[in-house]
């Protein structure tokens, strides 16, 4: 703790808007000494280290623009930390949420989510989560998520999205709405088909990224992917697989996979 | 009021007992004296108009006041339509094309003639009126030679260089680099022209006689080198070329990713490229620990993102294998 205060001590005297404060051992943010005082810092990162709850009066740190909490062991968040009117960068990976309190979807500017590596699926997203029109990088990675929710379609911004190592059975169509999507991750999750709006979204270019890997993909989409990303988008816009796909929704064929064993997860350790 | 203290307006006489008096008003007058101030008749019928305190009787009031209709020539009693440098009655000012009434439906002045909405759009869409030379003041068939805001025949002038007999595809050169504005000003045949070598515009295809702006090999009218985006003009302001097309700023940035991941703003010095992604060089650090990177760094790959070799060991050992198991996946595949 003490060299927690040092850090806070240092950042004061030169008046650092950046504090570093990643693995002191930190287990209750209250007890770092004139943390909360520190108005003017605009980056606070307190990634590796041992926080369980996040104290609402984090949100006093007005100028906030990047909140570094990866690697803890947080299990709720505050709402009030949906107020910061500069936060761009959000990284709560790494931690043990269950769910994000009613309301979350408020900031104003965020612009990087990073929300990997926790216990969060469909059921446990506050109602406006989908609100947040300014992301421009959404990482779901590593959860529970079975479904995505269609108001995706409304995240206008989005360039990135990760939805890798989750449990889904299917993908809405509003993902095509994405127009902006340059990278989307789907590897490893229970997939078996892919909305043919995907095949409309600018995912072939030598900057983009497209990964589908270890999913439940019907035949002709596998064999596609193992020609490369860019041949399964071009079979998506195909007639013959918009014939294969409603013909697969309207089947209603049993979802393969099954929920992968996560008790090992360390988003699951009880504190 | 007795009839000692009544006298006629207009003769100052006081009445007769039983003369007839004329009421106009509370003015009184001698029948006799109530006439008109122009012809001294009594009006007929009684009828009179009155202009400025003075009454006159219908046809003298017109001849002296009323306006003429510019169709009809009749005097115009009522409502006036004043248009196209005359007076109308409402029902002469009509369409000199389909003789619709225009007074309340409002009128085109096209070429002198007043029309309805519906001809002028009609007779601007047939495009069929036929030009008129400035110079002979013939009928011209087919296209004008335009020169100096006119139109000509093109047989009423030759090239300035050839002495060529013109015809509508002659150009005309308005100024040249090296000429003062009074030696210009010329017509030449499309051959001499294209000899003197005026530069083209590479979008609009048309000479360009006034700032040349140079880029992609090709010369352009200011306000033809635009975005290849958002087709505004560059106006002097930098632009950036990528496979033969210019882009503003921001749009190259957008299009083209050279937007810093972390500040999201254009990469002013150098850029350090990695993982599909752009930085600012002092942006490019850990995603997980925000420790700065060097471009000598050892980074792992996290969901595209780059991770110090420090937090990636103090990841889950579960994930660690995934991660491990998923890299291998990809390396195998590659």
């Amino acid at each position: 703790m003490s060299k927690a205060k040092k850090v806070i001590e240092e950042a004061k005297e030169i008046n650092n808007p950046e504090i570093d404060l990643v693995d002191k051992g930190i287990t209750n943010l209250e007890e770092v000494p004139g943390l909360f005082n520190l108005a003017n810092i605009t980056r606070l990162s307190l990634s590796h280290n041992k926080i369980h709850t996040v104290p609402a009066a984090l949100a006093n740190l007005m100028n906030l623009e990047i909140l570094n909490l990866a690697n803890n062991h947080i299990e709720e968040l505050p709402l009030s930390l949906s107020s910061l009117p500069k936060l761009r960068i959000l990284n709560v990976s790494l931690n043990r949420l269950y769910s994000l309190p009613r309301g979350f979807g408020a900031f104003p500017v965020l612009e990087i989510l990073d929300l990997t590596y926790n216990n969060l699926n469909e059921r446990t997203l506050p109602g406006n989560f989908f609100m947040m029109e300014s992301l421009r990088a959404l990482y779901l990675g590593d959860n529970d998520f079975e479904y995505l929710p269609p108001e995706i379609g409304n995240l206008k911004n989005l360039q990135i999205l990760s939805l890798r190592e989750n449990d889904l059975i299917e993908l809405p169509r509003e993902v095509g709405q994405l127009t902006r999507l340059r990278e989307l991750h789907l590897q490893a999750n229970r997939l078996v088909v892919l909305p043919p709006e995907i095949g409309s979204l600018d995912l072939a270019s030598n900057k983009a990224v497209l990964r589908l890997e270890a999913n439940f993909w019907v035949p002709p989409i596998e064999d596609q992917l193992k020609l490369g990303p860019s041949h399964v988008l071009d079979y998506l816009r195909s007639e013959t697989y918009r014939v294969l796909y409603s013909r697969h929704m309207s089947a209603k064929p049993p979802t393969p996979g099954e929920v992968r064993d996560k008790s090992k997860k360390a988003s699951r350790a009880k504190s | 009021m007795s009839l000692d203290n009544m006298f006629c307006t207009r003769c100052g006489d006081g009445f007769e007992a039983n003369e007839k008096i004329v009421n106009s008003n509370g003015e009184l007058w001698h029948t006799n004296c109530f006439v008109c101030a122009q012809c001294f008749r009594v009006f007929p019928e009684g009828i009179f108009y009155e202009f400025e305190g003075r009454k006159y009787c219908e046809r003298d009031f017109q001849v002296l006041f009323a306006p003429c209709c510019g169709k009809c020539n009749e005097f115009i009693i009522g409502r006036v339509i004043k248009a196209m440098n005359a007076n109308w009655h409402p029902a002469c000012f009509r369409c000199e094309e389909c003789n619709i009434e225009l007074a309340d439906a409002g009128f085109i002045k096209h070429a002198g003639r007043a029309l309805c909405h519906g001809c002028n759009a009609r007779i601007k869409a047939d495009g069929l009126q036929n030009y008129m030379c400035h110079k002979c003041h013939g009928v011209i068939d087919g296209e004008p030679l335009r020169y100096r805001g006119e139109v000509y025949h093109g047989y009423h002038f030759t090239c300035a260089t050839c002495g060529v007999e013109l015809d509508h595809t002659a150009r005309e050169v308005k100024n040249r680099p090296g000429y003062a504005a009074n030696d210009v000003n010329n017509l030449f045949c499309l051959r001499c022209h294209d000899k003197m070598g005026i530069p083209i515009c590479g979008a609009c295809r048309r000479p360009i006689e006034e700032r040349i702006v140079t880029a992609l090999g090709k010369h352009w009218h200011v306000e033809h080198f635009v975005c290849a985006k958002c087709e505004k003009p560059f106006h002097g302001h930098r632009h950036y070329e990528k496979k033969g097309l210019a882009y503003c700023e921001q749009h190259y940035h957008q299009l083209f990713g050279n937007l810093c991941y972390v500040c999201n703003q254009v990469i002013a010095g150098d850029v350090f490229t990695a993982l599909n992604k752009a930085w600012c060089v002092h942006h490019f650090a850990c995603s997980v620990c925000d420790a700065p990177l060097s471009t000598r760094s050892k980074f792992y790959e996290y969901d595209e993102r780059p991770a110090c070799r420090r937090c990636y060991e103090k990841f889950p050992v579960e994930l660690r294998k995934r991660l491990r198991r998923a890299h291998h996946y990809t390396v195998r595949r590659n």
